[in-house]
This record gives C-alpha cells, sequence and structure tokens, in this order.
C-alpha cells in the first residue's frame, strides 16, 4: 500500500511530464489530481494499518541504494505516528491544492510542466518524511528544493522568476550542506544513518564525551539545514522572493509542506537535539528571533503575497522556537495547524489575485466582500485562526508554544513572543480590512503609493489588459476552500490543553516519537514538571487581550480604508518604515558582502591568476626553450624525436641522481 | 564462446584500428559512416559482454591475454581488465556510437578523415585501459595523442593551432617525465630481481627504497596530473575544450581525462605506495583547490563551452581528493575510493551530455556566448529537459549519478580528512552556482532575439544520442548497485592492500568459469612460451 501512495505522484509526474506535453489543460490536471487522490487514498489506508497496531512503526523495505565500504542506506520508508501524519498533511493537503490549481492556472498554456513539477514535488516531499534514514531523507530534502526552484521560476520568460527560483535553490543549497556535514559527522561517530539505529544507539545507550560532543556538532549542522529549508535567520531570505511562483506553489510548498521540514526532521531526530542543550539554545534564540523579525517586516508590506510570506516565515519561528525548548509536540501542533489556516489563506489570496486580474498589490483592493463572499467567509477563519482567536486552530498550538516558550526559556523569550503574536494580529487584520472591507480601490481609483513602489507586484501581471469588476471564483476553486476552512477551524479542538479542561490529545498522539535520553532527563524536567494553573492561565489571558487590542488597532486604522492619519505617520517615521519596507537591507548587505566579493574573486582568479600568472608562466617556459633552442641551435636539425631524447635521457639521469644517491 | 573470452580485450584493441583502415579507405562518406558505425557498435557489444561475464567477486585481473614481444628486453604484451578499469572501458564503447550519431549528418569530403581519427583514438583509449604492461600502456598512451592532436588542430575553432599545441605539449612534458621515471623503475626491478620486466605485475611485486619511490611518484603523479587536469596543471584544458568540435570535447572530458585519474589508481598508487602518506596532503589540497577555483572559474565564463570545461576542472578536482583520502590506519578510505571511481563514469556520462547540448545549440546558432542565449525553454523544451537533467546530474542531486560520486568521495574523505572534506563540500554550493547560471542564461528569461525565435527542438537523431545519456544520468543515481557492485572487491583490494598490492588473474580462457585456477606471476611466463 504505501508503494502506492509513493508512486501515484511519481507516475502523474511521469505521466504529464514525458507523453501528455501536447494534452488539453483538463488532461494533465485531471492526471495530477488522480495521481494525488490514489496517493491520499492510499495514504489513509496506510495510515489506518499503523494506527491500528497500536502505532506500532511499520518498516517499508524498498531497494538497496547506497553500499560501499561500510556505509549502507537503502530506500526504506518508516510509518510511525509523526510520518504518518505528515504524509496525510501532505497529500491530503496536496490533494485539495491540485484541485484548486486546476482553476487558478485556467488561463495559462503548457500547464502540464505544472502539474509535473507538482507531483513531483508531492513524491519527493514524501521521501522526505517517510524516509528511514537521514540518506532518504536528503534525497526528499534536496528533491523538493529542485521542485521549487522549477516551480518558483514558473513563468520563466521574466528572468526575475528564473533569478528568484536560481536564489531559492542556490540558499537551500548552503543549509544542504550542513545537512551533508551531519551525514558524515553521524556516520563517522555512529556508523549508521538509519533513524531506527540511531535511536536505539543515542536513546538507549550512555554516551561518552567524545559522541556527545559530536552530537552537539551533528545537531547544529542538522540546525543549519533546517534554516535554509525552514527559511530562519540567516538564510530566510529566498522564501519572499519564492513568491514569484504560482500561489498554488507558495500554498503547498512554501507554507504547508517544504517548509516545515525543518521543524519535521528536527522532530524526527529529537532524541539527538535532546542531548545537546547548547545547540537547543540556539535554535530557541534564532526561531524568536525571526518570529519577530519577520513579524515587523509584515507589517508594512503591500503585496498581499508578501505579506503571507513573511508570515509564514515568522510562523515557522514559532515552530523553530517550541523545538528549541523541547517541545517538539508543540512545534509539530503548530506545523499541523498552520499548514490548515496558512495553505487556506494562501489559496484565499491566490482566489483573490485571479479576480484582481493578477493585481497583487492590497491598496488596490478593497471591498472586495461584496464580490466574493465565499472568498471572504473563509479567509476570515483564516485570519481568525493565525492570530489566535479562540476556538479556532491557531489558538491552541501558538498558545502552547508560547508556554512552552516561558516555562522552557523565560520571560523574555515569551515577551518576544507575545509582541510577535501582536504584530501577527495587525498585519494580518490589515490585509484582511485593505483586500475585503472599504470601498473597492481597483481599476482607476489609482492612489500613490510610492514607497511601496519597490515592493515587486510579483510576476503575475499579465492579465493587466483587462479590467472588469472582481467575481467570485468557481466551486472548483472555492470547494477546497471550504474544507481547508473547516480544517483551521476545528483541528484546534485536537490539543485543548489540560489547563482549559482538555487532555491535549496532539501531545498524546506524539509521545511514541518523542524519546527523552536518560542523560539528558534532567535537563528537560520543566517539561513534563506540574505547573500551577494560574500563571497559565495568566499568560493565555495576556496573549488574547494582546491579539484583542493589535487588531482592534488595525481595523481602526484599516476597517473602511487606510486612514489619512498614515500618511502622515509614514512621514514622520520615515527611517523606520522604509528600513522595514526594504526589509531591514538583508538582501542588499549579502548581496555585496558575500555575492559580489565571491563574484570579483571569481574575476580575479580567472583573468589573473589563470590568463596571467599559470597561463603566463605555461607561455613563458614555451618561449624561454624557444630561444635555448635557437641559440643551441638545435633549431637547424629540426627533428621533434631528438629534442624529445635529450629531454628523455636527461630527465633519466637527474632521476637517476636523484634516487639512487 | 572461450574463443572470444580468451581475445576479447585484444579484439577490442584492434577492431577499432581495422574499422579506422577502412574507414579511411571506404570509397564514399556512406560507406564509412555504416563501417565506423558497424566497428563501434560491435566494440560496445564486446565491451557489454566483458561486463556481463566479468566476475565481480574478485579483485583478479580477468580476461588476460599474456604473450612475449620483446622477450630479450622483458617487455611483454599483458592486457587484462579489473574493476578499475571495467567500467571505463563500457564506458568508452558506450559513447562512440552516440559521437558517431552526432556527426551523422555531417557531409564535408574530410569527414572520412574524421571518423577514421576518431576509431583510431577509440583503439588508443581501450588499449591504455587495458595494457598491463608499461611499455605497451606507454605507447598507447602516445597514440590517443595523436588523433586529438588532428581533431583539434584540424577540424577546431579560430585559435586551434594554439590549442592543440599547447594541449599536446603540456601532455607530452607529462608523457616524457612518465618515460624517464619508467626507465628508472625498469632499472630498480632489475638491479633488485635480476630480471627484465616491464610486466606491471612484475613491478608491483617490488619494493623501492622509500626515497626512490617518493621521486617516481611525484614524476609519474604529475604526468598523471596534468591529464586529469589538476590544478595547476590545467590551463590547457579550457583551450583545448573550446577549439575543439564537440565530438572532441566530449571524448576529452568523457574519457581522455579519465585516463589521468586512472593512471593514478593503476600506476601511482600502487607502485609507489610509500610515498603516498607523504604525497597524499599535497595531492588532496590540490584538489580541493581545484574544486574550489574551477567551480569559481567556471562560473565568470561567457562562453557556455568553457563554463563546462572549467567544470571539469572541479569535478575531476573531487576525484582526486577521492584517489587519496588516506586514513590515519594507513588505508586509503574505501568510499572515497569507490566515489572516485563512480564519479568518473559519471563525469564521463553528466558532462558529455553537457557538451553534446552546448553542440547542439552551437550548430544552430554558431555562437556559444551565454548572452546570445535566453528563453530557450520555449521552443525547445525537450532540449530544455535534458539539460536540466545533466545540470542536475552535474551538481549532483540525489537521485542522480553525480550525487553518488560526490557525496561518497566526501562522506569518505570526512572519515579520513575532515577538514578538507569540509571545504570541497562548497563545490556542492558553487557547481550549483554556475550550472544554474548557465542554465538560466541559456534556457529562461524572455525569448527575445529574433535569431533564437525560429529554433527548432532537438531532431530524432539528436535524441538518439541525448536521451540514452540523460536517462543513464538517472539510473546511475537511483540504482548504483547495477554498476558498483562488480567493482568492489578490485576497489577494496586497492584500499586495504594498496602497500601490498599484487593482482592475481585470470586468462580470458578461464573466464568466466568457476573452475578458474588461479596462476601466479612464474606460470604466466611457462604459458606464455
Amino acid at each position: 500500500m504505501l508503494w502506492i501512495v509513493l508512486l501515484a505522484p511519481l507516475v502523474g509526474a511521469i505521466v504529464n511530464g514525458l507523453f501528455l506535453r501536447k494534452a488539453s489543460k483538463n488532461v494533465s490536471h485531471g492526471v495530477g489530481v488522480l495521481a494525488m487522490a490514489v496517493s491520499f487514498a492510499a495514504a489513509v489506508a496506510v495510515f489506518m494499518k499503523m494506527y491500528s497496531s497500536n502505532g506500532e512503526p511499520q518498516i517499508y523495505f524498498a531497494f538497496d541504494w547506497l553500499q560501499a565500504g561500510g556505509f549502507s542506506a537503502p530506500f526504506k520508508y518508516l510509518v510511525d505516528h509523526l510520518s504518518g501524519m505528515m504524509m496525510l498533511v501532505v497529500t491530503g493537503i496536496g490533494t485539495l491544492i491540485h484541485i484548486y490549481a486546476g482553476g487558478y492556472m485556467h488561463e495559462e498554456e503548457s500547464t502540464y510542466r505544472f502539474f509535473t513539477y507538482l507531483n513531483l514535488f508531492v513524491f519527493m516531499m514524501l521521501q522526505l518524511v517517510l524516509g528511514d534514514n537521514l540518506m532518504v531523507m536528503f534525497v526528499g530534502w534536496e528533491g523538493v528544493g529542485l521542485c521549487s526552484y522549477l516551480l518558483i521560476g514558473y513563468w520563466y520568460t521574466d528572468d526575475k522568476n528564473a533569478a528568484a527560483g536560481m536564489k531559492a535553490f542556490l540558499v537551500n543549497r548552503i543549509g544542504d550542506i550542513g545537512f551533508l556535514l551531519a551525514i558524515f559527522l553521524t556516520y563517522k561517530h555512529f556508523g549508521t544513518v538509519s533513524f531506527s539505529e540511531l535511536k536505539n544507539l543515542i536513546g538507549t545507550g550512555t554516551l561518552d564525551a567524545v559522541k556527545l560532543g559530536a552530537i552537539g556538532w551533528i545537531t547544529l549542522c542538522l540546525f543549519i539545514g533546517a534554516t535554509g529549508k525552514s527559511a530562519q535567520i540567516p538564510l530566510y531570505i529566498w522564501l519572499p522572493d519564492a513568491m514569484a511562483g504560482p500561489t498554488p506553489v507558495s500554498a503547498l510548498i512554501h507554507a504547508a509542506t517544504m517548509v516545515t521540514a525543518g521543524i519535521f526532521m528536527m522532530t524526527r531526530l529529537n532524541f539527538m537535539f535532546y542531548l545537546a542543550p547548547s545547540t537547543m539554545h540556539v535554535i530557541a534564540v534564532v526561531g524568536a528571533l525571526t518570529a519577530f523579525f519577520a513579524a515587523t517586516i509584515a507589517l508594512v508590506q503591500s503585496d498581499i503575497k508578501k505579506v503571507l510570506a513573511y508570515s509564514t516565515v515568522s510562523q515557522l519561528g514559532y515552530m523553530v522556537l517550541a523545538c528549541g525548548v523541547g517541545a517538539f509536540d508543540a512545534g509539530v501542533f503548530h506545523l499541523f495547524t498552520h499548514a490548515c489556516f496558512k495553505a487556506l489563506m494562501f489559496l484565499g489570496a491566490g482566489s483573490v489575485i485571479v479576480a484582481m486580474h493578477h493585481e497583487q498589490d492590497m491598496f488596490k483592493m478593497g471591498g472586495l466582500k461584496k464580490y466574493m463572499p465565499i472568498t471572504h467567509a473563509v479567509f476570515l477563519v483564516g485570519v481568525l485562526a493565525i492570530i489566535g482567536m479562540p476556538p479556532f486552530a491557531g489558538f491552541f498550538s501558538k498558545d502552547e508554544v508560547l508556554w512552552k516558550a516561558y516555562i522552557g526559556a523565560g520571560p523574555i523569550i515569551w515577551g518576544i513572543g507575545v509582541v510577535t503574536a501582536g504584530c501577527t494580529s495587525f498585519y494580518m487584520v490589515r490585509l484582511l480590512c485593505l483586500t475585503f472591507y472599504g470601498d473597492h480601490r481597483g481599476a482607476g481609483h489609482h492612489e500613490k503609493h510610492d514607497s511601496h513602489g519597490h515592493a515587486s507586484k510579483a510576476e503575475e501581471d499579465h492579465g493587466n489588459g483587462h479590467h472588469h469588476s472582481p467575481h467570485e471564483t468557481g466551486p472548483i476553486m472555492w470547494a477546497p476552500l471550504v474544507v481547508l476552512a473547516i480544517m483551521s477551524a476545528g483541528v484546534g479542538l485536537l490539543g485543548i490543553p489540560h489547563v482549559l479542561g482538555g487532555h491535549n490529545l496532539f501531545a498524546e498522539y506524539l509521545k511514541p516519537v518523542m524519546l527523552i535520553p536518560a542523560q539528558a532527563k534532567e535537563h528537560w524536567e520543566f517539561l513534563h514538571a506540574e505547573y500551577s494553573h494560574s500563571i497559565e492561565m495568566g499568560l493565555m489571558g495576556v496573549s488574547v487581550v494582546v491579539m484583542l487590542i493589535a487588531s482592534s488597532a488595525a481595523i481602526a486604522l484599516y476597517g473602511k480604508g487606510p486612514k489619512p492619519i498614515l500618511a502622515t505617520w509614514k512621514k514622520s517615521f520615515a527611517g523606520i518604515h522604509t528600513t522595514l519596507s526594504n526589509k531591514y537591507y538583508v538582501d542588499e548587505f549579502y548581496g555585496v558582502t558575500f555575492v559580489k566579493t565571491l563574484r570579483e574573486m571569481s574575476q580575479f582568479l580567472w583573468a589573473f591568476v589563470d590568463v596571467k600568472i599559470i597561463d603566463g608562466i605555461v607561455n613563458g617556459f614555451a618561449e624561454l626553450c624557444r630561444f635555448f633552442g635557437g641559440v643551441l641551435s638545435f633549431k637547424m636539425s629540426g627533428s621533434i624525436h631528438r629534442h624529445a631524447m635529450v629531454l628523455v635521457v636527461g630527465l633519466v639521469c637527474l632521476l637517476s641522481i636523484l634516487v639512487f644517491n | 564462446m572461450q574463443l572470444l573470452n580468451s581475445h576479447v580485450l585484444s579484439t577490442l584493441i584492434f577492431l577499432p584500428l581495422i574499422g579506422a583502415v577502412l574507414t579511411y579507405f571506404s570509397t564514399n562518406l556512406k560507406t564509412a559512416k555504416m563501417v565506423s558505425m558497424i566497428t563501434t557498435g560491435i566494440s560496445f557489444l564486446l565491451a557489454a559482454h566483458v561486463w556481463f561475464w566479468f566476475d565481480g567477486s574478485t579483485s583478479a585481473l580477468q580476461f588476460v591475454e599474456a604473450y612475449e614481444w620483446i622477450p630479450s628486453l622483458g617487455i611483454k604484451y599483458i592486457v587484462g581488465v579489473d574493476g578499475i578499469s571495467l567500467l571505463l572501458l563500457v564506458l568508452t564503447t558506450f559513447l562512440m556510437p552516440l559521437m558517431l550519431l552526432s556527426q551523422w549528418h555531417v557531409d564535408d569530403s574530410r569527414q572520412k578523415n574524421f571518423l577514421a581519427l576518431l576509431l583510431l583514438l577509440e583503439s588508443g583509449m581501450i588499449g591504455a585501459l587495458v595494457a598491463m604492461d608499461l611499455v605497451f600502456f606507454y605507447v598507447f598512451w602516445e597514440a590517443m595523442l595523436i588523433p586529438m592532436y588532428f581533431i583539434i588542430g584540424v577540424w577546431g575553432g579560430k585559435r586551434r593551432i594554439y590549442a592543440a599545441t599547447k594541449f599536446v605539449l603540456y601532455t607530452v612534458i607529462g608523457s616524457l617525465l612518465m618515460l624517464a621515471a619508467a626507465i628508472v623503475l625498469y632499472y630498480i626491478h632489475f638491479t633488485q630481481t635480476g630480471i627484465y620486466s616491464t610486466s606491471l605485475l612484475d613491478l608491483y611485486a617490488i619494493k623501492a627504497p622509500v626515497n626512490a619511490q617518493l621521486w617516481l611518484f611525484m614524476v609519474f603523479a604529475v604526468a598523471f596530473a596534468i591529464k586529469v587536469p589538476m590544478w595547476p596543471f590545467h590551463t590547457w584544458l579550457p583551450d583545448a575544450h573550446v577549439e575543439a568540435p564537440t565530438v572532441g570535447s566530449v571524448i576529452l572530458a568523457g574519457v581522455l581525462l579519465k585516463m589521468g585519474t586512472y593512471g593514478l589508481l593503476r600506476f601511482a598508487i600502487p607502485l609507489f605506495p610509500d610515498a603516498i602518506q607523504t604525497c597524499a596532503p599535497l595531492f588532496v589540497f590540490c584538489g580541493v583547490v581545484g574544486i574550489i577555483y574551477g567551480a569559481l572559474t567556471a562560473w565568470v565564463q561567457t562562453d557556455a563551452k568553457k563554463m563546462v570545461a572549467y567544470s571539469s576542472v572541479s569535478h575531476l578536482g573531487f576525484v582526486v581528493v577521492g584517489c587519496f583520502a588516506v586514513m590515519s590506519s594507513g588505508e586509503l578510505n574505501q568510499e572515497a575510493l569507490y566515489g572516485a571511481v563512480y564519479q568518473m563514469i559519471n563525469h564521463g556520462i553528466s558532462t558529455g551530455a553537457l557538451f553534446f547540448l552546448v553542440g547542439v545549440i552551437y550548430e544552430r546558432r554558431h555562437t556559444r556566448l551565454l548572452a546570445d542565449f535566453g528563453g530557450l525553454a520555449k521552443n525547445m523544451p525537450w532540449f530544455a529537459t535534458i539539460l536540466i537533467v545533466a545540470t542536475l546530474s552535474s551538481v549532483g542531486l540525489p537521485g542522480t549519478g553525480g550525487f553518488v560520486g560526490e557525496f561518497l568521495i566526501l562522506l569518505g574523505t570526512f572519515q579520513a580528512m575532515p577538514v578538507a572534506a569540509v571545504f570541497a563540500s562548497l563545490g556542492v554550493l558553487l557547481g550549483a552556482v554556475y550550472m544554474l547560471t548557465l542554465c538560466r542564461k541559456i534556457l529562461f528569461g524572455p525569448l527575445d532575439n529574433p535569431e533564437n525565435k525560429v529554433l527548432e527542438d532537438l531532431s530524432p537523431r539528436e535524441f538518439g544520442y541525448l536521451v540514452p545519456l540523460a536517462v543513464l544520468a538517472i539510473v546511475m543515481g537511483v540504482f548504483p548497485n547495477l554498476f558498483m557492485s562488480k567493482l568492489k572487491p578490485s576497489v577494496q583490494f586497492l584500499a586495504k592492500n594498496y602497500r601490498e598490492y599484487r593482482l592475481e588473474y585470470r586468462l580470458g580462457s578461464e573466464s568466466a568459469f568457476e573452475s578458474s585456477s588461479k596462476l601466479d606471476s612464474n606460470k604466466l611466463n611457462v604459458s606464455v612460451k
């Protein structure tokens, strides 16, 4: 059964990519969706089988892959509570997005490419989550990066998109080097890269100082990998640019699945991370900072997809923070709820973009509630979920993260988290208001937003020619949204904390996956210690209040279109505003310090070292020979043989002297 | 079958030679094409036969044929194949028909000579790969040079004379060095045993003084390093590639460069094992510099072919590193050595494909400047697909052959020399930098140049030689055991025992039969008489 889960998307990709190049859009869409539906159905079956056998991890062996010396990495898959859940998320949300994409891509030509890449992506993502060793995970890890590259650059005729795709691939590769080094270290110190074997070796045994030190480095290298895939500081810069791809791609790859790979990987190897408290500190701090910085940038973006992109970076920061304080279950819970509501919001934004004829600037939208009631309703659910309005999904998962951050990392990190939550509420409500409420500012109501001019309108602006009033999308697009909306509203109930009278079923569910090795037990005692419910309730109250204040502020300022006072503020705080809307100039900084320097160095290496020095020596040597040849008038004898003969005899003599000396 | 097995390697050497003569004297071009195609086709089948019947459970030399050649000097005709040379042999014969196919449409009056030269080259390459006698090897090593010189010098681009001369001078300097060292080694063997012999099997058995090994190793290694080309001996390569015709570049990258790394494994390392401990760090250093340096210089090239040429410097840097990953125990690291052998093959496939692909657009546009292209994915989608596959293999994406080679090299090197491996893994990033730049400049962006708009996608003939390479790049990545399983004993034996390297062998007549008796070196001489 698992083979069907894995192979259906691959077959879909091959059929679309090799045999259906001339087929109509509906055919390639149909093949793509069919492959996904089959995969999802099989995934449910596999999941049920695993779940009904008391969550015993199921191992599936395909064939031997890499075997050399003592190294062995077979294509072997592991279905347990963690990967089973991820498998359902990937195929389930994947199926919905494939359905939606048929509507979204309706005006495109050559959609076979799109569905090829999308199916291939799902295949690779399944390798990533189901692999039983680091190598298979790495296949998926790089494979999803490839698909992301191809899909970001889907509209390749605009060089900007091709550049964004390339940037994503290269930045990810920096992280991938970290992952590779982690594999090398793991093999060196533990002689295996299989998860089950590592879990046995590390989880149950007592490790000496060398091995513990190695684990410190391994986890750090893995985390570098995670900063690439999961868009954390300092490697987050590719994700906002990745919005150049078609919106269903942003929903599937850059919100729901691929970008969560880092969190998934750390959870998969939690027993190693528990043994590396210093790495965990780094992870927690990086996560908190990323969450905060990205949220502040999102406050001033005017491109609807850019807001969502920075929001994703910020939410990923929460998940990473959760991992950093040892609450992997909270991280994965947030991953799960986020996958639902962020996919929902991206797809909703996609519907809006289609309705607006590929306009992405929110300041040119407004009042869409009237035209798109269904999209508005589901989008509202998404916003309520992400800002943490009880009882929507985001409330429970985010609160769990914040609570664990408080007990694990102290009030400062918690404070950053709460402020970030405030920012989140503000920019999300702002987005909602600018898009759906107030008066419609599109088509002809062009206002001036100079400072936003630079926020790239991503590339979907080929529909600029015609201006009709926006309209609701067809059911093929809104039906998946409704499903996602129901999930966004409901899935939080899986994780109602004890303090609210629930049983935190989600954490219970993930318990078999978690393993705190005996050596690290003491350090992580706080995770299971008893705390007074009043503190937890109090903190929860604080974050709800912050959320309400921030949301009200956003409603007040943007509820009926942007208030004029905003323009005045923009002038008086021009410095802050420009810095934020330029994303703290991080891209520019990297551009100058790394890319430009490297480029100049390369130019120097080639034009000077290669051409002038090395070739200079070679050519100079030839000149020298010619000169001496002239002097000794060997030229007259003319025979190459003699030159060579003399040379060899000379060399033999020389060598003999050296050797027999 | 027994007759075939006992002479299969000799047939492989001399069949292309006969083919070359027949091609040259063909009355018309059509016959010449047919003759050369049939010759290379049969060669490939013979090599496949060798692969199929090769016994993957032993490190012994197989399909051996041995005759006295110049008894008074101890020079013998010995050919044989083991796990180190097996795949290179198959690769060589595999690429030849594809190259002929890529030349099928050329109706030049000189084309007959070109085909004859290619066959001559094939003969030289196969000979060098299977020769197990130093003199015999040297003859073929030099014999490869001549056709290549003409291929670049006559069929090349504008600066072909400069490039061809540079190529020959560089290589000849290396060869002469090697010849001198070989003579000294021959003499040492004589002083130690009192027997004249140039057979590798005999030469492996002696133990030269450490000091002598050091010098001889350096000389041999430099000769091979020039061929690889290892940084800083690489500057002939970009010139040769840029000026060579497409087929010349394919064969250069596909096979000729591997002769350098093959030579390191076959000659330099097992003949002078005591020098390895001392010299390995130097070679690993040069390899790592080559990886980074080659990648960076590739990045700033404006000519697509030059870019691919410099990428070879980077990729071959990996192979050199993999050959010299010496563990603290003194053994070579096995994983790295597997990777090195595998990467040789894989580089032949992926870079061969890249040169073919550059040739495809060069034939259409008569330019290779990246700036002249852009947006070709639009009207050449199949070309784009194959270029992307070749690129992915070149950048070592998991699931392609490039990953298997590079990964094993890095993994193994990390066990032996972690710092070197960390620097070498930068190549993983930098490789992607220049290859994706290449793709972006050629395939993506607006299709605004009117000359590019009219370009047609791949013809069936072009499909014919590109698809096998693309498919192979993926198969090699997903099922590496298909190719690696037969190499294991040889690689393992070399890694563990290069300090006491003794190759057993099976005569061709016995190969592929279970009841093969293993003969020792003395018996061979008897059986030959």
